[in-house]
């Protein structure tokens, strides 16, 4: 048929793809000028000691449940009960680690870690299961879960006491998930484990996201799930698997947790859920999905954690760094908004 | 045609009911391999909702479907497409986000053994083999969003014959394309019938079957009323079938006498949408704008009520207005009926009387905003039984109404606000033959007492019948005026398509 696009609306999407492409370079210059201007004011910033120990390990546990997200977020779901999924992950370890630990430190850990992974996953499936299947809005389903896992963790915790691993042996043995340091160049060049976990994760978030054929299935869907499930793709069990691999992250990330910390406490992470999503949408992964990447997402949780260590380097107080969080929120995303001209009045 | 074809597709007794409501009563359909069968009817006469039986998007249908000499029953989208049909909806299915090789071979991507990684190369081979067997003219590369919806079209087209259909459904594929790409798209159903493929093809515009059409079967209220070869019947016996009656009884006689200009439009422009449209509207006058779907025809009078954005000059009763919100044009005594009546005109899960008058609750409130209820439901009262909706209940949520009476109670609402001018886009659109010969009959009442109606319809048949002065628009620009109504259908749909110049 004619070449030349007839309809007015071909010009348009170009547009909107040169657009896309400007968003996602201004968050990188945002995130370029930002370091220069913390380096330039605060000598420590450029440091090993706050890039990687401070900065990098700090994200490391959010960022990882940012990748599990991410997959939700692209096949355009949502998952507001990540927090609450992690703080029951991590009294479930502490538990489990507690009641067998007397049959010696690695069948107590390895134990509490796979049944924590399995309680992770399948908390995600109950949301794949109330999403996919049934269908009902992944907004109400999750904030229904946030509720009810948080009130899960109060239970288990008899109220909300803080959790302990009595065993200091096993405790301290556990708190190599978080302890542990990797020499890359020498001693004083080491990376700490939650990075290397982060690293590993994004790794593989990577690979099943950009190579495989549930990634290729995730973007369909979030694209057109219609279009997807009539073109015979199992499009409940793809969402599904989006949500078991959420609770998976969920998990993971209780453990560090758990190592950096010590206690467990079923009021922890409360918010996070938020600062999670914030991360994702403002790396470039819209709310209804369809686009994005791990990619975007990296820089998302980098920005954000840019923007949090350098108030904190300059002594802001915690108020104000939330609202500077806020508006950081709302300029990329109206950025985004502009850019695909939805501007109506 | 082609006799020494079997049959491939018999459905027969189908019944389809929604909520109670029988769309599809018993009907019969088959196709031969080699052929294309037409199916006609108005809409929501039932032809989407038989081919979405095959598409397998409802597994609680009653009858018998025989599909290429077995007896199968749809229940799910896979197992439509592992058997063997297609459909390519009007609304085309596809992914922006993806290539048009992607497109293609959804579904059936491969991965290897054992590290599950997707092969990339092999889905852009698959689809460029498709795509050369069937001789399209499309970069396997290209994002989806970039081509028009001819082209798009094609890709759908691709990646059903790629995966060796027997069965080929186009869902009115012509409504929004140029004369030219339809001459291209037909050449290609041609192709594609003539290498064996039973080919079904749903429509209401009529003109056009002779050029595309080996059979015709037409649809009325859910039922299947005959089939036909085309070369042994005419036109107008197939409108007649489709209709239930003669064309002559469903249009009002035209009595309105156009007054003075009341809505003035000039160089009204809105960058890649539509530019510099000028016009003007008289009182009591029927103006119709024609055009494709997609032309800009809908976008332009969205801008005239404020609703989209617009550079331009508007002038309402010889005064300027400036062109900002539907607010504004209501207060001014504008209001417009939109094309999709369930999501841009009903308040769904609200009463009719809330409906009718929520564009006169800002004139009617009194002290701190009190609206009496008393008085609202009087009005509505009296607009109800202007409008003749039924059942007459001012109390029932606006979507168990009839897709006629929703239509009626969206007109009255602004009846109700007293307008002057007022936009009909699409007014008819899915609504029986009876409720649409109200509607064209209030249309004509309106306008013989003096308002002002735009009047934009896909039914050419509409405009031409009722239109005092015909606009056409074509790819954003205003075209051509055609004045009084000596224009019939066909030569206002080939002006409509022509291709632009140059």
């Amino acid at each position: 048929m004619s070449k030349d696009a007839n309809n007015p609306g071909a010009g348009g999407n170009r547009r909107t793809l040169s657009f896309k492409r400007l968003q996602q370079a201004s968050i990188l210059i945002l995130l370029a000028v930002l370091c220069a201007f913390a380096s330039f004011r605060s000598p420590t910033f450029f440091s090993w000691t706050n890039l990687v120990d401070n900065l990098l390990t700090n994200a490391a546990a959010l960022g990882i449940i940012a990748v599990g997200m991410t997959f939700v977020m692209i096949a355009g779901g949502f998952d507001l009960s990540v927090a609450s999924n992690t703080a029951v992950c991590s009294v479930v370890l502490v538990l489990t680690m507690d009641s067998l630990s007397s049959y010696g430190a690695v069948v107590a850990i390895s134990a509490a870690l796979l049944l924590t992974t399995l309680v992770g996953i399948s908390l995600g499936a109950i949301n794949g299961v109330l999403i996919a299947r049934v269908g009902v809005n992944p907004f109400v389903v999750t904030l229904s879960t946030m509720l009810v896992f948080r009130g899960i963790a109060l239970i288990l915790t008899r109220g909300g006491q803080a959790k302990q691993v009595a065993d200091i042996a096993l405790r301290n043995k556990f708190n190599w998930i978080y302890d542990a340091q990797i020499p890359i160049f020498g001693q004083s060049y080491q990376i700490s484990m939650p990075i290397v976990i982060f690293l590993l994760v994004f790794g593989i978030g990577t690979y099943l996201l950009r190579f495989t054929r549930f990634g290729h299935y995730i973007f369909a869907i979030g694209g057109n799930e219609e279009a997807a499930w009539l073109a015979g793709v199992n499009t409940h069990r793809i969402k599904m698997i989006s949500y078991m691999l959420c609770g998976l992250t969920c998990a993971i990330a209780a453990a560090i947790f758990l190592a950096m910390t010590a206690t467990a406490q079923a009021e922890s992470h409360m918010g996070k859920e938020l600062d999670v999503i914030a991360s994702v949408i403002v790396g470039g992964t819209p709310l209804g999905g369809g686009s994005g990447g791990l990619t975007a997402t990296l820089t998302g949780v980098l920005l954000l954690r840019v923007i949090d260590n350098l108030l904190t380097q300059f002594s802001v107080g915690a108020e104000y760094r939330k609202v500077v969080t806020g508006l950081i929120i709302v300029i990329v995303v109206t950025v985004d908004v502009l850019a695909k001209g939805r501007s109506r009045k | 045609m082609s006799l020494n074809y079997c049959e491939i597709l018999r459905m027969q007794n189908i019944v389809k009911e929604f909520s109670g409501t029988r769309v599809l009563d018993e009907v019969d359909f088959d196709v031969r391999g080699g052929e294309v069968h037409a199916i006609i009817g108005e809409n929501g006469a039932g032809k989407s909702t038989l081919m979405n039986v095959l598409a397998g998007r409802f597994d609680d249908y009653r009858g018998s479907i025989r599909f290429d000499g077995r007896d199968v029953r749809i229940c799910n989208p896979r197992q439509a497409r592992d058997m063997g049909i297609a459909i390519i909806y009007q609304e085309l299915n596809v992914l922006p986000n993806f290539t048009v090789a992607e497109n293609i071979m959804l579904g059936d991507e491969k991965a290897m053994r054992w590290i599950r990684k997707m092969d990339r190369t092999s889905i852009s081979d698959e689809a460029s083999k498709a795509i050369k067997y069937l001789r399209f003219d499309l970069d396997p590369d290209e994002p989806l969003s970039r081509l028009s919806k001819a082209r798009q079209c094609l890709v759908e087209i691709a990646g059903a014959v790629r995966r060796n259909v027997k069965l080929l459904v186009f869902d009115e594929p012509t409504a929004s394309l140029g004369s030219e790409d339809i001459d291209k798209l037909f050449q290609v159903i041609k192709d594609l019938r003539n290498k064996g493929l039973a080919i079904v093809y749903i429509s209401h515009r009529l003109g056009e079957l002779p050029r595309i059409a080996d059979r015709v079967t037409v649809l009325r209220d859910g039922k299947a009323v005959g089939t036909k070869s085309i070369s042994e019947c005419e036109i107008s016996d197939l409108t007649r079938m489709m209709l239930g009656h003669d064309l002559g009884e469903i249009f009002p006689e035209k009595k309105n006498r156009p007054g003075k200009t009341i809505l003035k439009v000039n160089a009204l422009s809105s960058p890649g949408v539509f530019e510099n449209i000028s016009f003007e509207l008289r009182a009591g006058e029927i103006l119709g704008i024609a055009g494709l779907v997609g032309s800009g025809r809908t976008e332009i009078v969205r801008a005239i009520f404020g609703a989209d954005k617009a550079s331009g000059k508007v002038e309402f009763r010889g005064k300027p207005i400036p062109v900002r919100s539907p607010n504004l044009c209501c207060s001014l005594g504008i209001g417009m009926v939109p094309e999709n009546r369930k999501l841009e005109g009903n308040i769904t899960g609200r009463p009719v009387c809330e409906n009718l008058n929520i564009s006169i609750l800002e004139r009617l409130s009194g002290a701190f905003g009190f609206q009496s209820p008393r008085r609202l439901a009087s009005r509505a009262q009296c607009m109800i039984e202007r409008m003749s909706v039924d059942p007459p209940d001012l109390k029932m949520e606006i979507q168990s109404l009839s897709g006629g009476n929703q239509q009626k109670v969206i007109v009255g609402r602004w009846l109700a606000a007293d307008s002057n001018v007022i936009i009909f886009d699409e007014p008819t659109q899915g609504i029986d033959v009876g409720t649409k010969a109200q509607m064209y009959r209030l249309i004509m009442d309106l306008a013989c007492e003096g308002k002002a109606i735009i009047l934009i319809s896909s039914e050419l048949i509409e405009i031409s019948k009722l239109a005092d002065r015909i606009l056409i628009i074509r790819n954003g620009r205003l075209v051509r005026e055609m004045p009084e109504t000596e224009t019939d259908e066909d030569e206002l749909f080939a002006e409509c398509a022509r291709k632009d110049k140059g």
